[in-house]
């Protein structure tokens, strides 16, 4: 096939979007309405379990110290804390520190410690370690009990085992639901296309009689359907992207424990954006283009 | 340039379309081949355009065994002949101009060659001033002479038309016969499938009737112009 005959055949594909409206409409509505409940599943699914990961690094383990330990020594496992990697922040809490957090808890009644100060202090000093990933719990805590001035480790074994589970539930049940969606988007899709070359199959008909190839048949309906594709994703990107800025802008406006919870867990739109973008122009492109080429296929046998 | 060879034609659901049908059609000539509904004159045109496989013996066109045809290779063989079908067959979106243009854009001419050669075809059949005009738009004796010209444009040696006087009023029927028969004067080979009886009587052509797939009759009513070589593949003629 020549440059002219390319050029031309192309053409020809974007003036039959037009010359079509109403099945163009048809396809470019049912992939558009696909695609944007596919999103709203995909971006529920990632913010479900953003969230749960933000709610898992609230997770705190306590590693109490040796209270014998002299200054040399507590500033050797201090280095061995901070050296080990997988910990998302370390805190160091001395024996006095712990005792004024106490005395905090008490409140008015906060004298009854006075007597516990300096060396009756019966605290043990501590660091409050927050790991970047629950899954690596039991691992952090043989490691962390394995230096030597530590006296004890104590993890929130139940709260990260509940977290874990939860976040492998949303994760399935999210991207379960996204790929029945896909599923359903691609029979629904496929059929509408289906529709549309159906209804032109006589057009095809003459094409074959005239003496087309296959080839020369077939790369209008590519190129409609990918630009189908195209417009589709588009369209969705906006309502998607639009509908998730509304989202994050009402986000803002909670109080109290959801401003906390879900104004801290919620993907920004940076975090975001490409992936919709990307995903449904490629989605859409592919599914467009491909599609029609697949279904011209059946009327191609004449 | 049509020769059919003790041909058979049976279709998945068992009905025989053609039995044992031998017959040759000469290059140059004029052939009415007639039949009523169902007597198999579909699927000798689909043989021709190899739509359909034989499925016993042999069909050449221009000395071409269709029956070994590649299926890659049937475009390049319908490219070599020009096909007018009852319902017109043209590309409701497309204008006249487009409908015959798009016969030579599938061949890869150069535009500068289509722009042209369409003008030229369409003033030939008598449309020069309908060529912006969609199918919609014109009648059915015009759409007609689109679907001539679109047939005509690659200057086929082999014209075919199914029932070409089918969708047309009688006047407009001898005009089309006429046009055909001038197409034939200068060399080019034409077949008309028809039921209509009476159309072939009133021009002294070769009359081949088939009837429940078995050739009954073959007449020559007239002198056809028959040349020599045959088996030369189908070319272009100058129209």
């Amino acid at each position: 096939m020549n440059w002219s005959s390319f050029k031309y055949l192309a053409r020809q594909g974007l003036h039959s979007l037009r010359a079509n409206r109403l099945m163009t409409l048809a396809s470019i509505g049912v992939l558009t309405a696909c695609l944007i409940l596919t999103g709203i599943a995909g971006l529920f699914g990632a913010n479900i379990n953003s969230l749960v990961a933000y709610l898992g690094d609230q997770n705190e383990t306590v590693v109490y110290l040796d209270t014998e330990l002299t200054d040399e020594q507590l500033a050797q496992v201090d280095e061995t804390i901070r050296s080990m990697e997988g910990l998302a922040s370390v805190t160091y809490m001395s024996k006095d520190a712990v005792l004024e957090t106490y005395k905090g808890y008490m409140g008015e009644y906060a004298d009854l410690w006075d007597g516990f100060e300096g060396s009756e202090n019966p605290f043990m000093a501590n660091y409050r370690v927050v790991l970047e990933d629950l899954a690596d719990l039991d691992a952090k805590v043989a490691e962390l009990e394995a230096i030597p001035g530590v006296t004890k480790v104590n993890p929130p074994t139940e709260l990260a085992g509940v977290f874990l589970g939860v976040q492998k539930a949303v994760n399935i049940a999210a991207w379960s639901l996204v790929g029945v969606l896909v599923v359903v988007s691609v029979v629904v899709i496929s059929n509408t296309i289906r529709l549309t070359v159906f209804s032109r199959r006589k057009e095809i008909n003459i094409m074959k009689y005239v003496g087309a190839t296959n080839g020369f048949i077939r790369l209008p309906f590519f190129v409609e359907g990918m630009t189908s594709g195209f417009i589709s994703g588009c369209i969705a990107s906006a309502a998607v992207l639009g509908g998730y800025a509304l989202v994050l802008y009402f986000s803002q406006r909670l109080e109290g424990l959801w401003e906390t919870v879900i104004g801290a867990s919620l993907l920004s739109m940076g975090q975001v954006w490409y992936f919709v973008v990307g995903g449904f122009l490629l989605f859409g492109v592919l599914i467009g283009s491909l599609g029609t080429a697949v279904s011209v296929r059946k009327h191609l046998k004449v | 340039m049509i020769v059919f060879e003790n041909v058979t034609k049976v279709y998945p659901g068992g009905n025989t379309a053609l039995q044992d049908l031998s017959l040759h059609i000469h290059k140059g000539e004029f052939v009415f081949v007639l039949g009523h509904s169902g007597a198999g004159k579909s699927t000798f045109l689909k043989l021709i355009l190899r739509e359909e496989k034989a499925t016993s013996g042999r069909v050449l066109v221009g000395g071409k065994d269709l029956t070994r045809l590649k299926e890659r290779e049937v475009p390049y063989l319908r490219r070599n002949m020009g096909v007018v079908f009852q319902d017109f067959r043209l590309i409701p979106t497309m204008t006249a101009y487009e409908n015959v243009a798009f016969a030579m854009r599938v061949t890869n001419i150069p535009e500068k060659k289509i722009r042209t050669r369409v003008p030229y075809v369409l003033k030939l059949v008598g449309l020069g001033e309908k060529m912006d005009c969609l199918p919609e738009h014109m009648s059915g004796g015009e759409q007609q002479r689109v679907a001539l010209a679109r047939a005509l444009v690659h200057s086929p040696q082999l014209i075919i038309a199914d029932e070409p006087t089918g969708n047309i009023d009688p006047e407009l029927s001898l005009e089309m016969m006429e046009l055909l028969s001038a197409i034939n004067s200068v060399g080019i080979t034409v077949v008309v499938v028809t039921h209509e009886h009476e159309l072939a009587r009133q021009f002294n052509k070769r009359v081949i009737t088939i009837d429940h797939g078995h050739l009954v009759d073959d007449t020559d009513h007239g002198v056809g112009l028959h040349t020599d070589g045959d088996d030369e593949p189908v070319g272009e003629v100058r129209l």
